[in-house]
């Protein structure tokens, strides 16, 4: 048990370290880096080595009969969930979701030290000595606390208030919440129920299950399936239309929404927000694909009044390429990604 | 005749007369029932060429047109007569109230039905008579609160014809067929609510006791008919059936009852009254508990806080699930709605609702903890308590992870994007599926704890069910995140359905090992009993936080419901034109909810005061602590 908990204490202080340095800005935050495509389980692993080090710290100082007050581990546990989220998670956490981070995280440290009454006493022991200022020195502590709480208090509220030059807080709709139908070059599709005409398997036939055999690798490196290459001179249907889909694509579309889809084209930067990663999971791999066509279509300037709030400089495609040019652009667009259409069946 | 056979008879009589008063809507009202009964008539009149068929909206059946269509309003006096007030709003406050106070009168019946009987079916009298005495309370609260819940019932439908005139000589010209049974359901729920209370005393062994048993059952299916009404007119504003185009009734009122989200809304309605009432009766005895001054006092209402804890929590697990599928079929009937609601427009208010639902299990889960402290014996588990904080925070910190951040323009360049490389991962459905999975299976993991809490196992099998358990749990926490990670890799049809095998792994947790974990105590060695009242004041403060997040988030969720519909009174039928067709503020909509729960809250404390004037001292004939004597709370423990 004692060379298990070395081992988790060893973790658990170069841990300490790392993000030490990394808050200080002596490295940077990247030096152990977040893998793309598995950043999410990176981080829940990496907080489970965290709390295998803690505890491990536990275990030794209490060995040694240095055991390290309750109160303080938890303030400390509660700074480090602070730290960990502003200075080694990149890129940067906007504040708002550090804030409900931060808060959960501290009601979890509350609910840590006073899920029993031992511990709810040695955690507020500290805080009742203060009060009760036994002694001269704690007494002394006691005013410097009555001064200086109220200061920082009335510091943070004032910071708060004062007016500040920079942009306000944007709320904005990340999926506009598409019309039932909406009408292309004189043609009403339904988006619930249209499908689009490129996804066709050898016999011609609408078949998602043949489209989603041909695309891309999902993760890392993205690469294609055996003898599913759009390129191949010899490719036919479903495999052609992606080609052609992503003739139009580099044609129109990659200079704002990158080579590899990924958000980051030539332009990109010129745009805040910068146009939308397909390859992220939370955009196209979440919709319909008519949901897609239509967004493609319309354009920013398209939405409807209650798809707002939005951000969105997209031209309205359909003054420019034709209704099978967006759909075989479409069907680019999930081909490279390795991503499926929604469907609802 | 005997005196008991004529009790006998007097009761089976009680009995009958409650089935017939729930039958009697359906009797009087069955020729409106049929399929287009209007219609024939009209048909006869002006001939067969006068007929006019029209398309239903959803079942896409025709029928023949029997309704005038959906007004066209204007702003004005004649569709929109207002005070100097925004109408949407008092409405909003009418609209909350009674739903407050339905929920609460739908759900205590059912409540005191099971604990009458948990109490019948206990062999310990003294237990027996506390289960009886606690059910009986709590049928009289509901009495005074039924009261007010028609007051609150009268003002709403005043509010409605004086406010929104056109919209409600719309709504119930659809619904005009079953009206009449609605209120005659009322009728029969009154009647079958005083017989029930004011027969208690008269039925209370043998026989007797099971056909009062037998009218709570009676009682609550009349209840729960009722809100299934009250629900099918929700469900025809969402997604209106049984109508052409233009809002004009076919003639099948089955249709138009029998939406596309008339059954989600009920499960879902259901789940949720019953974790309310549990929350609402909590609150009240942690109430009662903190204001106690003697020691009999606080272990009678320790001891209620956790029955109603429990049995609340009993319907906050699958809580989640069916909200799931009513948003499943929300987004079946339309992806516009299910975008605004989680993607779009509403979306925030849903990290909002997902926080709510991660206090409520963070409340019981620290409850159990706590509960943990008046048992002898449970210290070994509590010392694992921080790992089970870390699993619940993980699980809680992804399910609130928002997929639409807010962030100021610098921040949004600074990321470089807009959908955060982590964060994003953890904003959609796959990740908070295991999030709130991991959630509920922790939640299962404390109440197995809190079961065996002061007990050793003596079954010569422990140390295997005891391993047996351990693996179980590790497994189930190994698939639910296996399955959340996996669901990125493959089509959203198929993710979706990977929620099926999710949930069915935390169910499995709860179907299969409390029942190892009663058998594993069958006959356990006692460290010592519960000692009723020794229980921490934080633990209340936690059921009063429970039953607190369950107000503010039932008013949260009607309101998003509600707003879903955007600028429709019924959707895609009859347009609000009025001046308030817009959807609020997140702001504004968070402080009308706050304040609903609050005036829910005093008003709900006035009524406890006012049953607790003639309400019996609970029988304490079992002293706080002794070995032995300790309630059994629910689940076998």
């Amino acid at each position: 048990m004692k060379a298990l908990m070395s081992v988790a204490a060893l973790i658990g202080v170069v841990g300490i370290l790392l993000l030490a340095a990394m808050t200080v800005g002596i490295i940077p935050s990247n030096t152990v880096r977040l893998l793309e495509g598995y950043m999410p389980v990176q981080l829940v692993l990496e907080l489970i080595l965290f709390v295998a080090g803690f505890t491990g710290i536990s275990y030794m100082m209490a060995a040694m009969g240095m055991a390290f007050p309750r109160f303080w581990q938890g303030i400390l546990m509660w700074a480090f969930v602070l730290l960990y989220l502003k200075f080694r998670v990149y890129p940067p956490i906007p504040f708002s979701v550090r804030a409900m981070y931060g808060a959960v995280s501290l009601v979890a440290v509350f609910m840590w030290v006073s899920a029993n009454e031992e511990d709810w006493k040695k955690f507020k022991q500290p805080i009742m000595n203060v009060l009760d200022a036994k002694t001269g020195g704690i007494r002394i502590l006691r005013y410097a606390y009555l001064i200086i709480l109220p200061l920082l208090i009335g510091g943070f509220s004032y910071n708060a208030m004062v007016p500040k030059s920079e942009e306000p807080i944007e709320l904005r709709t990340v999926h506009p919440a598409p019309p039932a139908s909406t009408k292309v070059h004189g043609k009403t599709y339904t988006l619930q129920t249209s499908q689009n005409p490129y996804r066709i398997n050898l016999e011609g036939k609408y078949d998602q299950d043949y489209s989603n055999a041909m695309t891309v690798e999902q993760g890392m490196g993205r690469l294609m399936k055996p003898n599913a290459n759009p390129w191949d001179k010899d490719a036919q249907g479903y495999l052609k239309y992606v080609r052609e889909g992503g003739e139009i694509f580099y044609q129109n579309c990659h200079f704002c929404h990158g080579d590899n889809l990924n958000g980051r084209g030539l332009h990109a930067f010129a745009f805040n927000p910068i146009p939308a990663n397909f390859t992220d999971p939370g955009t196209i791999a979440q919709l319909q694909e008519t949901f897609i066509f239509w967004r493609v279509a319309k354009g920013g300037i398209g939405l409807p009044n209650e798809a707002g709030p939005w951000a969105s400089v997209m031209p309205p495609w359909e003054q420019h390429l034709t209704v099978d040019e967006i759909w075989k652009v479409v069907l680019f667009e999930y081909w490279h990604t390795g991503y499926y259409p929604r469907t609802w069946d | 005749m005997g005196r008991v056979a004529g009790k006998k008879l007097f009761s089976i009589m009680a009995l009958c007369a409650m089935i017939g008063l729930l039958l009697l809507p359906i009797v009087v009202s069955l020729p409106s029932l049929a399929i287009g009964a209007d219609a024939p008539d009209a048909v006869k009149k002006e001939g067969a060429a006068t007929v006019e068929k029209g398309r239903d909206v959803y079942y896409k059946t025709e029928g023949i047109v029997v309704g005038a269509p959906a007004p066209k309003t204007v702003d004005g006096p004649r569709d929109y007569p207002r005070y100097n007030f925004e109408s949407r709003v008092l409405l909003w406050f009418a609209n909350q109230q009674h739903l407050y106070y339905g929920s609460f009168v739908l759900a205590v019946p059912i409540f005191c039905m099971v604990i009458e009987f948990m109490g019948v079916v206990t062999k310990d009298k003294a237990m027996s008579k506390r289960y009886d005495q606690l059910a009986h309370d709590f049928i009289k609260i509901s009495l005074t609160a039924y009261s007010l819940t028609a007051i609150l019932g009268g003002i709403l439908i005043f509010t409605f014809l004086t406010l929104y005139p056109a919209f409600f000589g719309y709504l119930s010209s659809i619904f005009r067929p079953v009206m009449h049974i609605y209120a005659l359901m009322f009728v029969a729920e009154s009647g079958t609510l005083y017989i029930y209370y004011y027969g208690w005393d008269k039925m209370t062994d043998g026989f007797l006791k099971w056909i009062h048993l037998s009218m709570s059952v009676v009682l609550n299916v009349i209840g729960t008919l009722l809100m299934f009404l009250a629900n099918s007119w929700i469900g025809f504003m969402m997604s209106p059936a049984g109508v052409d185009e233009q809002g004009r009734y076919l003639g099948n009122i089955w249709h138009v009852i029998h939406t596309a989200l008339w059954n989600p809304l009920n499960v879902h309605r259901i789940l949720g009254n019953m974790a309310f009432g549990g929350g609402v009766v909590a609150a009240y005895a942690a109430y009662k508990f903190l204001a106690s001054k003697t020691d009999e006092d606080r272990a009678h209402y320790d001891w209620m806080g956790y029955i109603a804890m429990a049995l609340g929590v009993a319907f906050l697990i699958p809580l989640p699930f069916a909200g799931y599928w009513l948003m499943r079929e929300v987004y079946a009937y339309r992806q516009q709605m299910g975008i605004t609601l989680m993607g779009g427009l509403l979306a925030w208010l849903f990290i909002i609702q997902a926080t709510m639902i991660g206090i409520l299990f963070l409340s019981t889960n620290y409850y159990l903890w706590q509960a943990l402290g008046r048992m002898r014996g449970a210290e070994k588990y509590q010392r694992y308590i921080k790992y089970l904080v870390f699993v619940l925070c993980c699980g809680f910190l992804v399910f609130i992870t928002p997929h639409t951040i807010v962030m100021t323009p610098a921040e949004l360049k600074a990321m470089g994007g807009q959908q955060h490389p982590v964060l994003g991962n953890y904003g959609v459905m796959s990740a908070k599926n295991g999030g709130i999975n991991v959630i509920i299976t922790t939640t299962i993991l404390s109440f197995v704890w809190y079961m065996r809490g002061n007990k050793v196992s003596t079954v010569s099998w422990s140390k295997f069910g005891n391993i047996f358990m351990g693996v179980f749990f590790g497994c189930a926490y190994v698939n639910i995140i296996w399955l959340a990670i996996y669901g990125y890799y493959i089509p959203a049809n198929v993710r979706v359905g990977l929620s099926v095998p999710q949930v069915a792994t935390t169910l499995s947790c709860l179907f299969f090992m409390f029942p190892l974990n009663a058998a594993m105590m069958k006959g356990a060695k006692q460290m010592g009993a519960i000692e009723w009242g020794k229980i921490s004041v934080r633990s209340q403060y936690a059921l009063i936080m429970l039953a607190t997040a369950f107000t503010w988030m039932m008013g949260l969720m009607g309101y998003i419901r509600s707003s879903v519909r955007l600028f429709w009174h019924v959707n895609e039928i009859m347009r609000d034109n009025s001046p308030w067709a817009y959807t609020h503020t997140v702001g504004f909509a968070a402080n009308m909810i706050s304040f609903n729960v609050l005036f829910f809250w005093v008003s709900i404390l006035f009524v406890f005061w006012l049953g607790s004037l003639g309400m019996k001292k609970a029988p304490v004939e079992i002293k706080a602590g002794v070995p032995g004597g300790a309630p059994q709370p629910a689940g076998g423990h």
